[in-house]
């Protein structure tokens, strides 16, 4: 603990000031975000703030998941991806800001889809993981596979004005299954005229989704755990509902019925 | 019967009614977006219309929000 | 001057808030509980701040004297961790 702490520089110091002095992060949990892993899927609007505000943090390692490349209609809210950035892998394009604000973190860009086939190898190499893909085909893949692994998690969802997030810690706390059973039928998903969303939303749930991560890894305050937090911004209503796990639960329950993953089919326009 | 929906009180003149009828009321715009807390236990889509509220449910809408790019 | 062992220092004269606290809170950070810890601080908001904020995160001020530059030297006695 004192060998790793005498390595913060004095540049470091200053970077992390603002962390060091709030009572329930300190040098100690500085010290913990250096050397903690997190991997953030999806570098859209919500994988945006997330990705920059944890490499602000000093998250010594984080690895960012996307097989986009950065179109203009992504910056109304993308905001890691610039209007000269457009044509590039989006994972790139993301690296490149992270790096930009925080020389010091290591960040791994994972230009690919997530399938059942390779995301329990992929997520196994980290502390935590931030879901914030755009449809519920990976949300689900994500939940189970976490449970699967045992890997604390953030899931988070937005709509038009509304945005909802979850925190997960396997084992202890209700998953996403344990909420919402499965993923809805595939033509009840908004259709994509009815399935705008106001820019700031997206920074809104996402850095609620960074927060949650900070407090994960430095073990400040209580998380969103067996909690739904949801808010409707065009009044700016901020509701919790509690959650409990679920007996029945298809992956987290006493008989889970979910053995091995499997992709559910893709409906999505990309919100 | 008395049952409250997200934390708030809603009165009925009946003394019970399924889901289904609930989320009519509620103008639920699309009941398959909306999974169904009953005191804490989360209901099976598929049994909307078999499950019946009582006096005093507590019921929470928890609405699919399938969106993040 | 106390008869008061300490266990580490850190002069601060010339460090402005918060990064005081900062370098405060780093040298905390090594010792044990029940350890001392000298700081020297500047007059005015440092000497205002830094005790303050020292006790509030579980710390003890032993003792707080003016130098003879008109600086200010605390002992902090380490608490809880
Ligand atoms: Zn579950």
């Amino acid at each position: 603990m004192v060998k790793k702490m005498i390595d913060f520089t004095e540049e470091q110091l200053e970077r992390y000031s603002r962390h060091i002095l709030l009572a329930d992060v300190g040098v100690e949990g500085q010290i913990r975000l250096s050397s903690a892993r997190v991997l953030i899927i999806g570098a859209g609007g919500l994988g945006a703030p997330v990705a920059l505000y944890l490499a602000a943090a000093g998250v010594g390692t984080i690895g960012i998941v996307d097989n986009d490349i950065v179109e203009v209609s992504n910056l109304q809210r993308q905001v890691c991806h610039f209007h000269n950035n457009i044509g590039k892998a989006k994972v790139e394009s993301a690296r490149e800001k992270m790096k930009a604000i925080n020389p010091d973190i290591t960040v791994i860009p994972l230009e690919k889809y997530l399938v059942a086939d390779n995301i329990r190898e992929i997520i196994r190499d980290y502390d935590f993981v931030v879901e914030g893909s755009d449809n519920f085909p990976t949300k689900f893949l994500v939940n189970d596979a976490c449970v699967m692994e045992s890997i604390p998690f953030s899931i988070g969802g937005i709509l038009r004005f509304d945005g909802q997030a979850m925190t997960i810690v396997p084992g202890e706390s209700a998953c996403y299954r344990c909420a919402f059973r499965n993923p809805p039928p595939p033509d009840a998903v908004p259709s994509c005229s009815e399935a705008g969303v106001l820019g700031a939303i997206a920074g809104m749930l996402g850095t609620i989704q960074a927060a949650e991560t900070l407090k994960f890894i430095t073990g400040a305050g209580s998380l969103l755990t067996d909690t739904l937090l949801s808010f409707d911004a065009k009044n700016m209503d901020f509701h919790k509902v509690r959650l409990q796990r679920q007996d029945d639960c298809a992956i987290c329950g006493k008989e889970p019925s979910i053995r091995t993953l499997v992709d559910y089919e893709q409906t999505t326009c990309g919100i | 019967m008395h049952i409250t929906v997200n934390g708030e009180n809603k009165e009925f003149d009946t003394s019970s009614l399924p889901i289904t009828t609930l989320l009519e009321v509620a103008k639920v715009e699309s009941p398959d977006m909306v999974s169904v807390q009953v005191n804490g236990k989360v209901i099976d889509r598929t049994l909307y219309a078999d499950t019946l509220l009582r006096d005093n449910d507590e019921v929470d809408f928890l609405y699919f929000m399938g969106g993040g790019a | 001057m106390s008869t008061i062992t300490t266990d580490a220092s850190r002069d601060c004269r010339n460090v402005g808030c918060p990064m005081n606290m900062v370098y405060t809170k780093v040298e905390l950070a090594k010792l044990s509980p029940g350890q001392v810890l000298e700081v020297i601080l500047d007059d005015g908001p440092p000497i205002n701040n830094v005790p303050k904020s020292v006790v509030l995160e579980g710390h003890a001020i032993l003792e707080k004297s003016r130098c003879d530059d008109g600086t200010w030297r605390i002992l902090i006695r380490c608490g809880k961790k």
